[in-house]
């Protein structure tokens, strides 16, 4: 009896120290793991320094990682032909790209990771106006150049900034120069709660009069509602003649698909943003007239055979649909622009300076891209105009060339 | 052996002192993860004193985190104020709010408890969106200049780290010393038995009251720092999402324990440097390695140092 | 267009959000309900059941046949997470299990990701058809749908958890564990079925309502968020509670949209959020121990 019953301690003794003995095994796996990562993570990154290193901040996962995607394919693509054509000064280009999962702390962190630990020379990406925000301020104390792509509006203190989307501008005013063109006078604003919202409204209540228009109203919905026929409802009570919607994605195909519910068939335009082919097959089934104003890559068959930019679009274009399958979208254009603009500051500059190369890109002058001819000045760090920009609309499922 | 474990910290405090020259290896880099991880630990523990001491749910303090971030931001970037100044305008916002809110919220139990800090929270949110004018709304706040103290701006992180983990230290002391004053134990007692708490004549409410506020003031410290250091602000960072980052790591580490969650603050902030090269798979992987560390190490990252400890060390004979 | 179909248009607005969150809150006050555990991985539940259909449709397979396997699937994973996971760590505290909860939910999520990628999925609507018009507001069929089933639900519940034997034994294990097991009722059986059941009904919410909204991985966020606050309001163990306050939240939503202002209607409905709460903390269809099915 006694020798069983030490017997049974002595086991549960040993289940109790191998139980224990387990679980401190696996702290202390983990444990070692984090602290090999942080301090031999930078040592065996590779710190040669032939290629020109550009970093680029991604919204890769998160409510945005679809329009990621579309910029990373559009960036590795034209990094891609850069370096099959020789690379630039001899040197390969190669970008080194994270994902900043759609939060402004993270694209911090990672802005000061590709600068202080990959040593870039430029930054580049970010898909919302609040992580370009957070992307800019970061450049700007370290001194390197970011090109970014958003409706993130440019202060002057930014200097080593440059945003090369369409001004939100001309994705705007764009659509007024129609809506005056059709007599259309009366709009009414529904913007989405969030910086693109508050952007939105404020450009077109700027611009409005400009074109004789008068903003008849203005409401707001969360773009994760499932529903808005509230707002619209309102909204038609004040009679417009279109309305306007500075958003993206599902909450604009919500749009498009709620006033074809309600019958209300007016124009809808929504923001450039939507360019996309991820957005035409959400609407491609709803009925109702949507705009989406865009960079002219989305219909490269009704360029001018004097653009300048058709040679740049029609080969990226056809680049673009043998390597994915797919056709070229506004966002990869853009992308893809930024790569250039950097690629030919470096040129220019032959250096590794990061402030010459920004100086470089300041002063780029009539270069052709996907998103039109730029111009840059330390003024005007955008560099295209409103009439690098044209007019979609969606018939039989497919885009149509608008004006 | 014996010293090492009455003077342990004084280690950990030399490890602190001297990461940036050594392994951080003066790159502004590596200091500004530790600043986010210092952040966050400050943000860990003042939760601690809330629900591991008091028990009291809180699934909203990213609420007092925003509260001090945009006080700082505001006041500096708008007009102008010295960052001190803006942090101590935080932290009395904070502490007002705490108190206003705490006086009706704390006495809901458990889940409802938690509903109402997750309310709260959102309210923040939403606030800072809809007050445009003030805070940038969705948008965000820029220009927010880097912390100064008496004219010597700390724009060099290797620089501000140290202004961080020394209100780091002094947080994390004053926690403890908490944890281990009367006040602290009346809240353990709380925590326990409120009912039996009651009979003993203690006033639950507003120890209670007092705990909530405490820890919204180290939150607000805590956001201050963060709204000097990213020079922008957008209330993405302190949506729900947070609050809820911040309740993992105090589970994590070891709730109750003051220590647990500075580590697993630590832990929380420094994993995705290990799996951002994962990319897609970085969001499984998170997952996977919480639930690893949930299941098998239900004491926490603590508990298994504790363990640890015990093993090489010996138990301390008290 | 009549004076007040704006006013009707509001009231459908809140019908057709709210069918979305009535449908959530029933989802999460039955696991509740059997397992007295709140389950932040059900917005999961939903995404895997919506876009699983959506994927088996796209293959070819007809409506009704991907919507039994879409559910048969999603309650296997949720089985399958009970039994692995849930199991052992059944004895631990609130807050440990509401955080375990979390950490499966960014599990299966970044899981939803690699199945099914980025993009968002458009899911056609059960019976294609236009828009129900009433004097001058239109609502979608699809809510009428959503509605029926939730009916469908909650009837099923009330007969499986009052008629059946297994719902009884269900029923009592919540009450008193101890006291189930003594009488032979195998608690972790119970425990796992109320888990499938859980994430069968998330899975069903999901399909139903995603002809309104456009779903991608990370779609099960926002509809989790609304159905815990109609929970809370509600009452948490009313499941009842749960379907009139998930209503009343998309009407209290819509009216405030349509007649306050857009732009502070959230602010409106989480401070609405506090005061139930604090004025009355057992939500307004809960009383503090009754138990209604």
């Amino acid at each position: 009896m006694k020798e069983a019953h030490l017997l049974l301690l002595m086991i549960t003794r040993i289940q109790e120290r191998r139980s224990t003995m387990k679980k401190i095994r696996v702290a202390l796996f983990l444990f070692a793991g984090v602290f090999l990562m942080v301090s031999l993570g930078g040592i065996s990154g590779a710190q040669t320094k032939a290629p020109y290193k550009m970093g680029v901040v991604l919204p890769l996962t998160g409510y945005l990682s679809w329009l990621g995607e579309y910029m990373k394919k559009g960036a590795d693509l034209k990094a891609e032909l850069l370096n099959k054509a020789g690379g630039v000064n001899g040197r390969p280009l190669e970008l080194i790209e994270y994902d900043d999962q759609s939060s402004p702390e993270t694209a911090t962190r990672l802005a000061q990771r590709l600068i202080s630990r990959d040593e870039v020379i430029a930054l580049q990406g970010t898909g919302t106006a609040v992580i370009s925000g957070a992307v800019s301020s970061v450049a700007n104390k370290s001194k390197i150049p970011a090109i970014i792509q958003s409706g993130y509006a440019l202060s002057e203190k930014e200097t080593f900034t440059f945003n090369n989307a369409h001004r939100t501008d001309f994705a705007i005013s764009r659509p007024m120069m129609y809506f005056q063109k059709r007599g259309i006078t009366q709009v009414a604003l529904l913007m989405p709660i969030g910086p693109l919202g508050e952007l939105g409204s404020g450009v077109a209540r700027k611009y409005a009069p400009t074109y004789n228009i008068t903003i008849v109203g203005e409401e707001k919905f969360d773009v994760k509602a499932p529903d808005v026929t509230a707002q619209l409802a309102k909204l038609r009570t004040l009679n417009p003649q279109a309305i306007m919607a500075f958003t993206t994605g599902e909450p604009a195909a919500l749009l498009a698909r709620n006033m074809a519910q309600m019958a209300m068939n007016i124009p809808l335009v929504v923001s450039h943003g939507n360019a996309t082919p991820g957005f035409l097959r959400l609407v491609a089934q709803t009925p109702g007239t949507v705009i989406v104003p865009s960079g002219k890559i989305m219909a490269p068959e009704f360029l001018a055979e004097n653009d300048p930019t058709k040679k740049v679009i029609m080969e990226f274009a056809r680049e673009y649909q043998t390597k994915y399958g797919e056709p070229a979208n506004y966002y990869s254009g853009q992308q893809a622009d930024a790569v250039s603009l950097t690629a030919e500051g470096l040129r220019v500059t032959r250096s590794d300076d990061p402030v010459k190369l920004r100086d470089a890109i300041e002063n780029i002058k009539n270069f052709p891209g996907c998103n039109g001819v730029y111009n840059m000045s330390p003024t005007d760090h955008q560099g295209t105009r409103m009439e690098d920009m044209i007019l979609l609309t969606i018939r039989d499922g497919k885009w149509a060339f608008l004006e | 052996m014996r010293h090492i474990q009455r003077y342990w910290w004084l280690l950990v405090l030399a490890l602190i002192a001297l990461y940036p020259p050594t392994l951080g290896g003066m790159s502004p880099y590596r200091s500004g993860v530790l600043i986010f991880v210092g952040i966050y630990v400050i943000l860990a523990v003042s939760l601690d004193l809330l629900m591991g001491l008091a028990g009291l749910i809180s699934v909203g303090h990213a609420a007092f985190f925003a509260i001090g971030a945009y006080a700082s931001g505001i006041l500096t970037a708008k007009y102008g104020t010295s960052p001190l100044f803006a942090l101590l305008m935080g932290m009395l916002l904070s502490g007002g709010v705490a108190w206003a809110v705490g006086r009706p919220v704390l006495a809901l139990k458990e889940y409802y408890l938690a509903m109402a800090t997750l309310a709260l929270n959102e309210i923040i949110v939403t606030l800072i969106i809809g007050l445009q004018w003030l805070t940038g709304g969705a948008s965000g706040l820029r220009d927010i200049p880097a912390f100064s103290l008496l004219g010597f701006p700390f724009d060099n992180p290797i620089h501000y780290y140290y202004v961080v983990w020394a209100i780091v230290f002094l947080v994390v002391l004053a926690s403890l010393g908490v944890a281990r004053s009367p006040f602290g134990r009346t809240l353990i007692a709380i925590h326990s038995d409120e009912t039996a708490a009651k009979t003993f004549g203690i006033d639950c409410a507003r120890y209670k009251g007092r705990v909530y506020i405490l820890s919204a003031l180290y939150a607000s410290v805590a956001g201050s720092l963060f709204a000097h250091y990213m020079g922008f602000l957008a209330p993405d960072d302190f949506s729900v999402l947070t609050s809820i980052n911040i309740l993992v790591m105090l589970f994590l580490g070891g709730i109750g324990t003051i220590y647990g969650p500075a580590l697993g603050a630590i832990f929380l902030k420094l994993l995705p440097e290990f799996t951002y090269q994962f990319q897609d798979y970085e969001l499984l992987l998170n997952g996977i390695i919480l639930i690893v560390v949930l299941v098998f190490m239900p004491k926490g990252l603590f508990g298994i140092l504790m363990s640890l400890k015990d093993r090489l060390i010996g138990t301390r004979a008290t | 267009m009549n004076e007040f179909s704006h006013l009707i248009q509001f009231f459908f607005s809140g019908l057709t959000t709210g069918s979305v969150y009535a449908l959530m809150a029933v989802s999460l006050v039955i696991v509740y309900k059997v397992s007295l555990l709140i389950c932040f991985a059900q917005g999961e539940f939903f995404v895997i059941g919506a876009l699983t259909m959506v994927t088996l449709t796209s293959k070819g397979l007809p409506m009704p046949a991907a919507f039994v396997l879409s559910i048969i699937l999603s309650t296997a994973v949720g089985a399958l997470v009970e039994r692995v996971l849930i199991r052992r760590i059944r004895d631990m505290s609130v807050g440990n299990l509401i955080v375990m909860t979390i950490a499966i939910s960014l599990a299966l999520r970044g899981l939803a990701l690699l199945i099914w990628g980025k993009e968002s999925a458009v899911s056609p609507p059960f019976t294609p058809g236009k828009p129900i018009h009433v004097l001058g507001a239109t609502l979608q069929p699809q809510v009428l749908w959503i509605i029926g089933v939730t009916i469908l639900v909650l009837f099923l519940i009330w007969f499986f958890f009052e008629k059946t034997k297994a719902g009884i034994a269900m029923r009592a294990c919540a009450e008193n564990r101890l006291g189930a097991s003594l009488m032979g009722i195998s608690t972790q059986k119970v425990a796992l079925f109320a888990w499938a059941w859980g994430s069968g009904i998330g899975a069903l919410a999901g399909m139903v309502v995603a002809p309104l909204l456009f779903i991608q991985y990370g779609s099960g966020v926002m509809p989790m968020v609304k159905g815990f606050i109609a929970m809370s309001i509600g009452g948490l163990e009313s499941i009842a509670g749960a379907v009139i306050t998930g209503f009343l939240l998309g009407l209290v939503e819509s009216y405030t949209i349509g007649l306050i202002s857009s732009q502070f209607s959230d602010t409106i409905v989480f401070t609405i959020l506090l005061f139930v709460l604090v004025f009355k903390p057992s939500g307004l269809f809960g009383a503090s121990r009754s138990r209604e099915v």
